[in-house]
């Protein structure tokens, strides 16, 4: 039997998990890496890199490396515009349409990207498998999570990634949602939760009552455009101020790179620490080199507008629940950005308890996405998810006035439906238009598609009666269906996305993506050892950089093995940055 | 959102489209070959969520019974059955996930009742689409609405010549006191009229249960009059100066 995993399609990193004698495990590299991060880059000669290696590229090959494509899953050119700028890869496409991503001299949409990202984690899982000596090995089914607040669209970007990539997506879960699960696996209790999930692009909140292994979510909303990406933004305009490059078009994209990478090294350090340097280590692109010390209260100053904008969601969240603060028996944190003392804090006052972390909150995600794979495929019944859409949908109506048909927060499947006519005699067909979002005038909500209703029968202005059908399933995702009452005729329903592919596109993609090549035998064994080699380097240089350094290295060090630590560090990074042949 | 108006068991049984067998309706799985049965037209959500036809409910017992059905029709267990049985969890758990948002509303509830009980609905006037608040003034409010229309039109004018917003939000907030007590005395008269209703014997006279309906009906229309009018207070205190008074959705078939 093939296998099912769950998968976490983070902003930052992404990870593969399974359930292993009932309980759910990450599965992780040969140095114990589970992460892996969501970067791809395109070789000279076509290769495709994913994770750390294309990471490793972000420095030197900037402008063919794509990250952070989370972001622009199911958007328009017109909403992405903005954050365009600090990106070393091309953000474009039509206006009203899918954003296009322009790596050197070809085009990508951002599912297509994705689908490297989840291609490269299910290669990881099936090695995995292999190794573990199963014979059939090959994972062609997955559980895939996704923001809670993530409208239609980007959750079917999501389910059309997850088939460009080979894999039937047995189900869209939302990752709050998939968090809880994972908590609630060694705690049989029963209460109300609040789930905070700050990631790297997106923040979600879910309010959730657990009882006799019923996962319900009560209400849910977010910031699909807000995570740790924007810290490292603001840190990068900090620094590319100080460099008198900002805004000047003087800095090259390896050298933003450059800084990105730096900045990210001292927000996490700023995690433990109270002060750190801000550290980019003199080379091509930057020969002078830069090193700024920086406070952790200078850098919360920094993000507090950031953190204060999540707030607003959580207090709507409450609200929609019908509940206070002081109603929530727990809280859980989830998403790396959450490991920002600010952040926490913040969650501690509002809620005036403090948050759990007992698991990792990097990891939890793909954990509970695993457990909610092993449910679908063995029909275990002991717990179960009750989700709701985040967003209210409706159809635009005479006047551009939106006209709600299923509400925000209304638990999935939901359904609803609405009557339509004609507006002259022996009209054949209706236009609908189908929105997402709550505002009141079709101008301000998120456009999901456009219908055309054909083949109604001829009939007087106003004597058809089509009833349409909307059909939410348990991934969130919309389904449309029509019949005119009176002759009980179903109608031919035509969908236009407007913000994602057409069934053709996917299909061509698919065709497409058999054409890429991959990394071969030999340069996959080069980038794992590099990948180890990083790991190596990364926790040396974290123990170099410990405050308390030269009391241990004179106490617990040979005479001389500092030296040769950082002679012996030098050469592997070097090693490191070497080019890959081709 | 309540579907209206709600045919009533427009068939009394079903037929389990696996080994053809009938089934009552108030059945979620066939009596015969155990299979979910697929959604016929229903139209009663107390009987769907297996509660009695009540207005007042044990809430703790609905939830109850919620998550039971949850776990016999959510489609998380009908991954790997035919297409016709994962077709019916997905409608009889989108329907039941609809019922208990219904019942678990007290309005909604009341609203749903008066649908399954034969009345037509109480949200909004005939000549408007569902889901919006009802354009004509019950009689019995004129005189609050008169005189809160007036009161915003001072409001509005004051604030295009630059006024105090304090000063503005001191006479909004005078102006919703009369409103509040009229919702305050319909809360008040909609649960005294509940109470009535489940205190009917089952074998109450039509006339009777008629009069209870019809008594709800009423106070619910004026209810979510006043409701309507307490958003407008809401919206021009946010200042956006925007007047729903009327207002309704447009070019949609007119409900028979």
């Amino acid at each position: 039997m093939s296998k099912v995993v769950g998968i976490d399609l983070g902003t930052t990193n992404s990870l593969v998990a399974y359930v292993q004698n009932g309980a759910p495990v990450v599965i992780r590299d040969g140095s114990g890496d589970g992460l892996v991060p969501s970067v791809v880059s395109i070789g000279d000669d076509g290769t495709i890199f994913v994770g750390r290696e294309a990471q490793r590229r972000l420095l030197t090959t900037s402008s063919r490396t794509v990250y952070s494509v989370k972001r622009f899953m199911g958007r328009g050119i017109d909403d992405v515009r903005d954050e365009a700028s600090l990106l070393p890869f091309r953000v474009g496409g039509e206006a009203g349409g899918v954003v296009r991503i322009g790596v050197a001299d070809r085009e990508f949409t951002p599912p297509e990207i994705s689908a490297f990202v989840l291609r490269e984690l299910k290669h990881r899982a099936e090695e995995h498998f292999r190794e573990q000596g199963e014979f059939d090995f090959e994972v062609d089914r997955a559980v895939i999570t996704v923001p809670a607040y993530f409208n239609d669209a980007q959750r079917t970007a999501t389910r059309d990634a997850g088939r460009l990539a080979g894999l039937e997506v047995l189900r869209i879960i939302n990752e709050p949602t998939a968090a809880s699960l994972a908590y609630g696996l060694d705690q049989k209790n029963r209460g109300t939760i609040a789930v905070y999930d700050l990631g790297g692009g997106t923040f979600d909140i879910s309010i959730l009552k657990v009882e006799d292994g019923v996962f319900q979510v009560l209400s849910t909303n977010g910031d699909t455009h807000l995570g740790g990406d924007d810290f490292d933004q603001l840190l990068m305009r900090l620094v590319l101020r100080e460099l008198e490059l900002a805004g000047s078009g003087g800095a090259s994209a390896e050298m933003v790179q450059a800084i990105r990478k730096a900045v990210i090294q001292a927000k996490w350090d700023l995690s433990d620490q109270d002060d750190t340097d801000i550290v980019v280590e003199p080379s091509a692109v930057l020969p002078q080199g830069y090193r700024r010390r920086i406070t952790r209260d200078e850098f919360e100053a920094l993000i507090r507008p950031l953190i204060d904008r999540t707030l607003a969601p959580v207090r709507q969240a409450l609200a929609d629940a019908a509940l206070l603060p002081k109603d929530i028996d727990e809280v859980v944190l989830v998403g790396g950005s959450t490991r920002i003392p600010l952040v926490r804090r913040m969650v501690e006052e509002l809620f005036g308890r403090t948050p759990h972390s007992d698991l990792n909150p990097d990891e939890v995600v793909a954990l509970g996405a695993a457990v909610q794979a092993d449910i679908l495929i063995s029909g275990r019944r002991e717990m179960l998810l009750l989700d709701v859409t985040p967003l209210s949908l409706g159809i635009e109506t005479m006047g551009g006035v939106v006209s709600k048909i299923i509400l925000r927060n209304s638990t999935i499947p939901a359904s609803g439906r609405e009557m339509f006519t004609s507006g002259v005699d022996s009209q054949t067909a209706v236009d609908i238009h189908v929105l997402q979002g709550e505002r009141e005038l079709a101008a301000d909500c998120r456009s999901l598609a456009r219908f055309r209703l054909r083949g109604i029968p001829p009939m007087p202005a106003g004597l058809p009666r089509i009833e349409v059908r909307f059909q939410i399933d348990a991934n969130g995702i919309l389904a449309v269906s029509a019949t005119e009452l009176r002759t009980g005729i179903e109608q031919a329903i035509e969908v236009k996305p407007s913000y994602g592919l057409t069934d053709e596109e996917v299909e061509r993609m698919l065709i497409e993506s058999f054409e890429h090549a991959e990394a071969d035998f030999d340069a996959r064994l080069l980038i794992e050892a590099r990948n180890e080699a990083e790991s190596v380097v990364h926790a040396t240089e974290k123990s170099l950089r410990r405050p308390d350094l030269h009391r241990v290295a004179e106490e617990e060090l040979q005479p001389g093995e500092l030296q040769r630590i950082d002679e012996a560090l030098a050469d592997l990074k070097a090693a490191i940055a070497a080019p890959i042949a081709h | 959102m309540t579907p209206d108006p709600i045919p009533v068991r427009s068939v009394s049984t079903l037929e389990c489209r696996n080994c053809g067998a009938g089934a009552p309706i108030d059945e979620h799985f066939c009596r015969s070959c155990s299979r979910i049965l697929a959604l016929g037209r229903h139209g009663d959500y107390f009987s769907f969520l297996g509660v009695p036809r009540r207005l007042n409910l044990d809430m703790q017992e609905l939830e109850r019974h919620f998550r039971e059905l949850s776990r016999k029709f959510h489609p998380d267990y009908y991954y790997n059955a035919s297409p016709t049985e994962r077709l019916a969890s997905l409608e009889r758990s989108s329907y039941l996930n609809d019922a208990y948002r219904t019942l678990r509303n007290p309005a909604a509830r009341i609203e749903h009742l008066l649908a399954i009980e034969g009345l037509p609905p109480a949200r909004s006037d005939e000549s408007t689409g569902p889901g919006q608040g009802a354009a004509k003034v019950p009689p019995s409010l004129l005189e609050e609405v008169f005189a809160l229309n007036e009161e915003l039109d001072e409001v509005r004018e004051l604030r295009e010549s630059g006024a105090d917003p304090s000063a503005l939000r001191a006479r909004l907030d005078a102006a919703r006191v009369p409103i509040d007590a009229r919702r305050d005395d319909h809360e008040r008269q909609l649960r005294e009229l509940s109470g009535q209703w489940d205190a009917l014997p089952a074998d109450a006279a039509p006339a009777a249960k008629r009069a209870i309906l019809d008594a709800l009906r009423e106070r619910l229309l004026e209810r979510n009059y006043i409701n309507n009018l307490l958003a407008t207070i809401e919206r021009e205190m946010a200042g956006s100066g925007l007047s729903p008074l009327g207002s309704g959705p447009l070019g949609h078939a007119p409900e028979a």
